[in-house]
């Protein structure tokens, strides 16, 4: 059997292509918990971004309102998160948990409306250049803005919290809110600036599922994919360009085992379902099991109130 | 340029407590000022308002005639006030440069030069590129400083800074303050030990309840008229009878060692030392060099080879910390409300928790309530813990009859051995008497004492055999009335 090296360059893209809304989401949720406040509503605001997404360009007919419409959808019910918790001093995990089922209830019902209608085409880049050359060709050309803004999203993460002043206030407030607050920092306004920055990162990965990936309206079409981007932050000990190789471990497992299933491996379905979550947890915690690095990335306040009191 | 600060009236009330009640105060450039007095008295209250973290509720400050609005702690930084707090307010997952910048708009390389300038001006050698949680404390507060510095403050406030400091560690810092105030700086010190107020400063302001109650020059002061002013009463001072303390021996370590799996613990190696009935075994060192992990070893948190620790002839050194309190050993850990405590249960209820066994306080699993009611009050009273609620939360007890509650909890078994680790940490000096009192009792009844303690004072107030520990091991034991507090200190610090 001859193995077309450009269907490799297809599989290894399709790969790249099933992990970018949980770049987008742990990237977006790593900022929020780099400030100290743990949102457990990924998987809710995902799904909010996914139909407000999926609605918008079918009523406008446009892209570009639909995509940002999906990520200031995302903002919006990040705010009631962060009002609740940063304003009203709620508990984080309670909040955050409640989000995810709000997110989840609503978007089914706006959605009835949308079942069944055939999404639009997104435009894609440098369609050209596919061809010219074997095997990167389809790795790097050919994909929406979004994918490309996924794989860069990590390194800007990066450098944003390693060297920019904006960076070094997140981390300090996730650190020690109260010396944050001594120092003069307005605590509260960074985690909320934080909070909805995640939320319009969620909102940006739901658009991406049901805009570019799969252009459809499914309920529930997410599939848990929020809480995987959750995992991938605690997982990665909040490391962004580790997030990357846990995203592509985890969406390179799922289509594996997908062509696994067709060809019809011996294999038990669910066990070859449940491989992505296994193995990319555990690689994860392998490449990050250095006791002094997660002591140093692991935001100290991570999931706690902060009331300021006078 | 002359500095002058001014406080006039100034009132904060809390509910169920007045912090500052009307305080008005003057200072000028060129002299160090202690305010000084016991913990609640509200000067931690009063230079919060300085730093702008508190709001008063009345009262004006002026500094140079300029009525200042402090609203917030950057409303503080910009009228050049800086602060180092009791309570280091330092990132510990961010490098000390990150740590200094975060408030600054300067560029990052001319804030390097700067603070590269002020390091050397003061003789300060510290790693800007480390994470601040690898620094000792007197290099943390250094830190502090050195935040301070960059901006050029015209006064410079200090809330307790020797608590978490070695001896010598101490006089660089005086060193360091004097200098600071030749230059021009106003210095405000708070504090509640009198001998630091009597050595560095020039005036001194005591508060009591809230109130101002002296202003005066050092000059025409001394230890004793002080403690008098900052007590309100006359305080007797205690000393320790050393007499020959018996040669039955109660508690033999042998060739202990500790090896931990958290990097930021440290190591035990080699611990060996004995203790008599009757004696009381001080531990120095600086924080940070194995004591919890010693404390944690010896209580029974973590458990060691079973020969390891010798107690009354039995071997212990498997058995978890309640086993060992039926071998009649008592402890009193460091950290009142998060170890020795439980913050929202009651005092009745966590004077239950270390006696699950020997008492009569539970009946086929049920809680006997009244018999630990009973025991409580007699506590509270044999221990003179400031409350008549025992029903009250323990979190809401000031850290002094906390102390009380919890050294009265341990003895009041009549153990034959009790483990303290820094049982004055943080308390005032009426809280700090009556719990060497205590201690001192103790070893009078024949009952020994392990005393782990920052605080060489304390330490050579109350032992009658001294240790230094230092990067887990510990030094050979001296007799008490041989050692100094300066040889100490070189011992803390890792000389010979």
């Amino acid at each position: 059997m001859i193995i077309d090296i450009n269907f490799i360059g297809l599989i290894i893209a399709s790969i790249m292509a099933s992990s970018v809304p949980l770049i987008l989401a742990s990237c977006g949720e790593l900022i929020t918990e780099r400030s100290g406040v743990l949102n457990l509503g990924v998987e809710g605001m995902m799904i909010i971004g996914a139909i407000s997404g999926f609605a918008l360009m079918t009523v406008t007919g446009s892209l570009i309102i639909a995509v940002f419409g999906a990520m200031l959808a995302g903002v919006l019910i990040s705010t009631i998160f962060a009002f609740l918790t940063q304003t009203l001093i709620t508990n984080h995990v309670a909040t955050g948990l409640a989000l995810t089922i709000f997110g989840i209830g609503i978007s089914a019902m706006i959605g009835k409306n949308f079942v069944g209608i055939p999404g639009k085409e997104f435009p894609v880049l440098f369609e050209g250049l596919k061809d010219t050359i074997p095997l990167l060709g389809p790795i790097l050309f050919g994909h929406s803005i979004v994918f490309y803004f996924a794989f860069a999203l990590p390194f800007i993460t990066s450098y944003f919290l390693k060297k920019t002043k904006i960076g070094l206030i997140v981390r300090a407030v996730g650190d020690s809110p109260e010396s944050a607050s001594n120092q003069g920092i307005n605590v509260r306004l960074v985690r909320y600036a934080c909070i909805l920055y995640g939320g319009s990162m969620s909102g940006l990965a739901g658009a991406y599922l049901s805009m570019i990936y799969t252009p459809q309206w499914i309920e529930n079409m997410t599939g848990g994919r929020g809480w995987i981007a959750l995992a991938l932050v605690v997982f990665s000990t909040w490391n962004p360009i580790k997030i990357l190789i846990g995203a592509m471990i985890f969406g390179g497992l799922t289509i594996i085992q997908f062509h696994m299933q067709a060809v019809g491996v011996r294999i038990p379905v669910q066990f070859l379902t449940a491989l992505p979550y296994i193995v990319t947890i555990i690689v994860l915690v392998v490449i990050s099991r250095d006791s002094r690095k997660i002591r140093l990335s692991t935001p100290s306040s991570l999931g706690k109130s902060f009331h300021k009191d006078n | 340029m002359n500095t002058n600060l001014k406080i006039s009236n100034v009132t904060k009330i809390y509910p169920g407590c007045v912090a500052n009640d009307n305080v008005s105060l003057e200072f000028n450039s060129g002299k160090i000022y202690a305010l000084l007095g016991e913990n609640g008295a509200g000067k931690s209250t009063l230079v919060k308002i300085l730093s702008g973290v508190i709001i008063p509720d009345e009262g004006k400050i002026y500094l140079n005639e300029n009525n200042l609005k402090l609203n917030s702690p950057l409303d503080a930084k910009k009228n050049d006030i800086g602060m180092v707090f009791q309570h280091f307010n330092l990132f510990e997952t961010l490098s000390v440069f990150e740590n200094l910048i975060i408030d600054s708009d300067e560029e990052r390389e001319s804030l390097r030069e700067k603070i590269d300038s002020i390091m050397r001006k003061y003789n300060f050698s510290i790693d800007l590129d480390i994470p601040v949680l690898n620094l000792s404390a007197g290099q943390k507060q250094k830190v502090e400083i050195i935040r301070c510095l960059i901006r050029n403050p015209k006064v410079l406030i200090m809330d307790e800074p020797t608590s978490v400091l070695t001896e010598q560690e101490t006089s660089e810092l005086f060193l360091s303050l004097k200098k600071f105030s030749e230059e021009g700086i106003l210095i405000i010190y708070i504090t509640h030990k009198l001998k630091e107020v009597m050595e560095l400063c020039d005036e001194v302001a005591v508060m009591r309840r809230g109130k101002l109650v002296s202003v005066s020059e050092i000059k025409n002061e001394n230890i004793e008229s002080l403690a008098n002013k900052m007590v309100g009463q006359n305080l007797k001072t205690i000393k320790k009878k050393k007499e020959k303390t018996s040669s039955d021996q109660l508690i033999n370590i042998i060739n202990l060692n500790f090896i931990s799996e958290d990097p930021f613990e440290t190591n035990l190696s080699d611990i060996n030392f004995s203790v008599n009935r009757g004696e009381c075994l001080g531990i120095a060192g600086i924080s940070g060099n194995g004591q919890s992990e010693l404390f944690q070893v010896l209580s029974g948190e973590i458990i060691s080879d079973k020969n390891s620790i010798e107690f009354n002839k039995n071997y212990i050194g498997d058995l978890n910390p309640q086993e060992r309190r039926e071998y009649l050993m008592a402890f009193s850990p460091e950290d009142r409300l998060e170890q020795a405590a439980i913050p929202q249960m009651a005092i009745f209820e966590n004077v239950a928790l270390n006696n699950f066994k020997s008492s009569n306080f539970f009946n086929n699993g049920l809680i006997n309530e009244n018999k630990i009611k009973e025991h409580s009050k007699k506590i509270i009273s044999d221990f003179n813990v400031n409350t008549d609620n025992i029903e009250l939360k323990s979190q809401f007890l000031s850290g002094g009859n906390l102390q009380k509650l919890i050294i009265g909890r341990e003895l009041i078994t009549s153990p034959d051995l009790l483990i303290c680790f820094n049982p004055t940490w943080g308390l005032d000096v009426g809280a700090i008497n009556y719990i060497h009192e205590t201690l001192i009792k103790i070893n009078e009844q024949n009952k020994s004492i392990i005393l782990i303690s920052t605080d060489t004072d304390e330490l050579l107030k109350l032992s009658d055999k001294i240790s230094v520990i230092h990067k887990g091991k510990l030094s050979k034991i001296m007799n008490a009335d041989e050692v100094t507090s300066e040889k100490l200190g070189i011992l803390m610090g890792g000389g010979n």
